[in-house]
């Protein structure tokens, strides 16, 4: 327990310099681009004594290193500063953002999780069987499509031919949806099951109803990939010495299986899943594009697209960070499941 | 596939001087029992050569309009469209509103888009930037990814943890969201290039020797010049160094406690040249599977870019997806093609990486971002 603490303190600590290094490569980044901040504040009719203000107000004029220093001394107090396009707080927008996103990511990845494990697991247990030829089919479409012409596609066939989903938006929140279920049935009115239905049902309806084409946009990439991976792992698995004892000393096939092999096959998977959660992230930005999802990537692009400078930064130094911290959760369950790694 | 077989080894042996015999073995016995991987092969050889010989393949000139053929569906498939028109019966003015089926016709087999552009022609030509954008992002990621890997697992040490953490920093930031920072930020420069099948003039004696299907006639006059998005070539190849630092270094890793690594060292080979003599070639079957799967990943990234505008070219299948969301209720055919066509591209090229992953088994399963 003492070395999972140790490997974990170090991991933690390997992570904050990273992310130290996320706000570095931000900050040069401003630094590197063609163009001043003040190009796009200033009105255009602007004068020089006017533009020299501006950049003066931005600390335009200070030595480089001052300018980092108050970057990162700011950001440590979570001053994220001020969009340059409205001039309103970026934290607050970043974070406003966040939920929807969230949302998108986890639903996507514990979809593809439930359909891909067990998938690849048939998969590789009924090897030339028809479920076989179709998993592998599948995966195979999966990592080659591409996710937001899916994404297109499935609002063009489901959307608009058929009707059964929006064709875009997210109109309410999981949190408010959730949340209307406690007003309805909150500690005032007893935790009894709801009188009145109608708003929870409604609004939860319309989360889900709202949250399924994205998601299948958003987690058929990594459900195949999981699949992938699963069989190919699962097949090797099955082929080792230590399954073949288990099965001679009279195992059952199941706990042979489950216990012994599926065990040893998640190890790869959990590495290549925390190595891919930058593809997740970038799919989700592309995903929000398509379906109007307000979350961080449409923020992210609006930014780019304006060089609201104070805006991207906050948004990558958001994105950089959850890629550590989500990261760093996957080593420690890594290290769970495989404790070899620790030393 | 006898044929493809022979051609194969012939492909093979020319590259004898970088692959073992014992390689090449292997490559051609996987390759004789998976029908997968010569499904693979046979996809790239055709989108390569469409890419390469676009101005003789492609029926019309990718981007000449024709409002009057606007949104015609592809073969096999037909579109109704509210149609108003105005008659003058008896000196009045009558205004008929009827619906009329606008059917598919042989000129144009995969339909045309919002402008009247043949489908088909754009498919073939955005196979030209996707591929191109493939290859010369791979290289230049190999080009950065490589020696920092090489270095980084040869010296080990602080060496190591330096560029390893530099490279934590770099896979911190999605692929996507880095390339989209990076083109929105650096401008979306681009180079026209002259083509050379209409530079010569050898497109035009081709294409007046060959006719269409239905009687017509193939229309000369194709774009002189190809448009090479350059800031997303280098973006792309920026973005996805780190997976080949990753490999290469793995491998310096293992290789560098060999014994001809020792050997070579104790008779006084500098550095530089042990990397370069040993642990680079003895690295390079994994790099090139890596450089293969790559390739994949590149044309996906440049369509996403394409799609949301970053790009700098017009002529490009993700750049054909985002028009053809506008005619999403009207015309699925404008956003399906270009998209079958990355599938089909993808797909190969996945196929053949997956070849090659079994028959070199190279052990870097699920290293390469996706999209």
């Amino acid at each position: 327990m003492a070395s999972f603490g140790r490997f974990l303190a170090k991991r933690v600590l390997q992570g904050l310099v990273v992310i130290f290094g996320v706000i570095t490569v931000l900050f040069l980044l401003r630094y590197i681009t063609p163009g001043s901040p003040v190009d796009f504040i200033a009105p255009l009719d602007a004068s020089q004594a006017t533009r020299e203000r501006i950049a003066d107000s931005l600390g335009l004029n200070e030595p480089l290193y001052v300018q980092y220093a108050d970057y990162v001394v700011s950001l440590l107090q979570g001053d994220m500063g001020y969009s340059y396009r409205s001039g309103t707080a970026v934290r607050p927008r970043v974070f406003a953002k966040l939920p929807a996103t969230l949302e998108l990511a986890v639903v996507a990845t514990f979809v593809a999780i439930a359909i891909s494990i067990p998938l690849g697991v048939v998969s590789a247990t009924r090897r030339h069987t028809v479920p076989d030829y179709v998993a592998t089919l599948f995966s195979l479409l999966g990592i080659s499509t591409p996710n937001f012409w899916l994404g297109v596609m499935l609002v063009v066939v489901l959307a608009v031919q058929f009707g059964f989903f929006p064709t875009s938006s997210r109109p309410v929140g999981l949190l408010d949806a959730l949340g209307n279920l406690v007003v309805i049935a909150g500690p005032e009115r007893g935790w009894a099951l709801p009188l009145r239905v109608d708003p929870f049902l409604s609004d939860m309806q319309n989360w889900l109803l709202h949250i399924v084409l994205p998601a299948i946009t958003l987690g058929t990439y990594f459900t195949a990939l999981i699949t992938r991976l699963t069989r190919s792992g699962m097949l090797d698995q099955l082929g080792r010495g230590y399954v073949r004892a288990a099965r001679a000393k009279g195992l059952p096939e199941t706990l042979v299986r489950y216990r012994h092999a599926l065990r040893n096959t998640l190890i790869p998977v959990i590495t290549v899943v925390g190595l891919q959660l930058g593809t997740l992230i970038g799919g989700a930005v592309i995903t929000e594009a398509v379906f109007d999802w307000p979350g961080l990537g449409s923020l992210v692009i609006d930014a780019i697209n304006n060089r609201d400078w104070p805006l991207i930064q906050g948004c990558l130094v958001v994105i950089g960070a959850g890629f550590v911290i989500v990261n760093i959760v996957v080593d420690a369950l890594y290290a769970k499941l495989n404790p070899q790694v620790m030393d | 596939m006898p044929l493809l077989d022979d051609l194969l080894g012939v492909l093979l042996r020319g590259l004898s001087g970088v692959l073992s015999p014992r390689t090449i073995r292997n490559l051609r016995s996987e390759l004789r029992s998976s029908v997968l991987a010569k499904i693979g092969i046979v996809l790239i050889v055709v989108v390569l050569l469409m890419a390469t010989f676009a101005p003789l393949v492609a029926p019309w000139n990718p981007t000449s309009q024709n409002t009057s053929e606007a949104r015609e569906p592809p073969l096999g498939f037909s579109r109704v469209e509210n149609q108003t028109t105005q008659q003058t019966v008896d000196g009045e003015v009558q205004i008929i509103n009827e619906q009329v089926q606008v059917n598919a016709t042989a000129a144009h087999p995969l339909g045309t888009d919002g402008l009247g552009r043949d489908m088909l022609s754009r498919v073939i030509y955005g196979a030209r930037t996707s591929l191109l954008v493939g290859l010369l992002g791979t290289m230049l990621a190999m080009v950065i990814g490589v020696p920092v890997g090489l270095v980084s697992g040869y010296y080990k040490g602080r060496v190591d943890d330096t560029l390893m953490r530099i490279a934590d920093v770099s896979l911190a930031f999605p692929s996507l969201v880095l390339a989209i920072a990076l083109v929105g930020l650096f401008g979306q420069a681009s180079v026209p290039v002259p083509d050379p099948f209409v530079t010569f003039g050898v497109a035009e004696v081709i294409r007046g020797a060959m006719s269409l299907p239905g009687g017509l006639t193939y229309p000369t006059g194709m774009p002189e010049t190809f448009t090479l998005p350059g800031t997303v070539i280098v973006v792309v190849g920026v973005v996805n160094w780190v997976w080949f630092a990753r490999v290469a270094r793995g491998e310096a890793l293992g290789v560098r406690e060999e014994e001809y690594v020792k050997a070579a060292k104790s008779i006084g080979g500098s550095d530089g040249f042990i990397i370069r003599r040993h642990v680079l070639p003895n690295s390079l079957t994994p790099i090139l599977v890596l450089g293969t799967i790559q390739v994949a990943a590149i044309v996906l990234l440049e369509s996403a870019l394409s799609f949301l505008g970053f790009s700098g070219t017009t002529l490009s299948w993700g750049f054909d997806i985002a028009q053809g969301r506008q005619y999403q209720t009207t015309a699925w055919w404008i956003a399906a093609m270009p998209g079958l066509a990355i599938v089909f591209t993808v797909i190969g090229i996945n196929l053949v990486g997956d070849w090659l992953r079994d028959a070199l088994d190279p052990g870097i399963e699920g290293e390469g971002g996706g999209v």
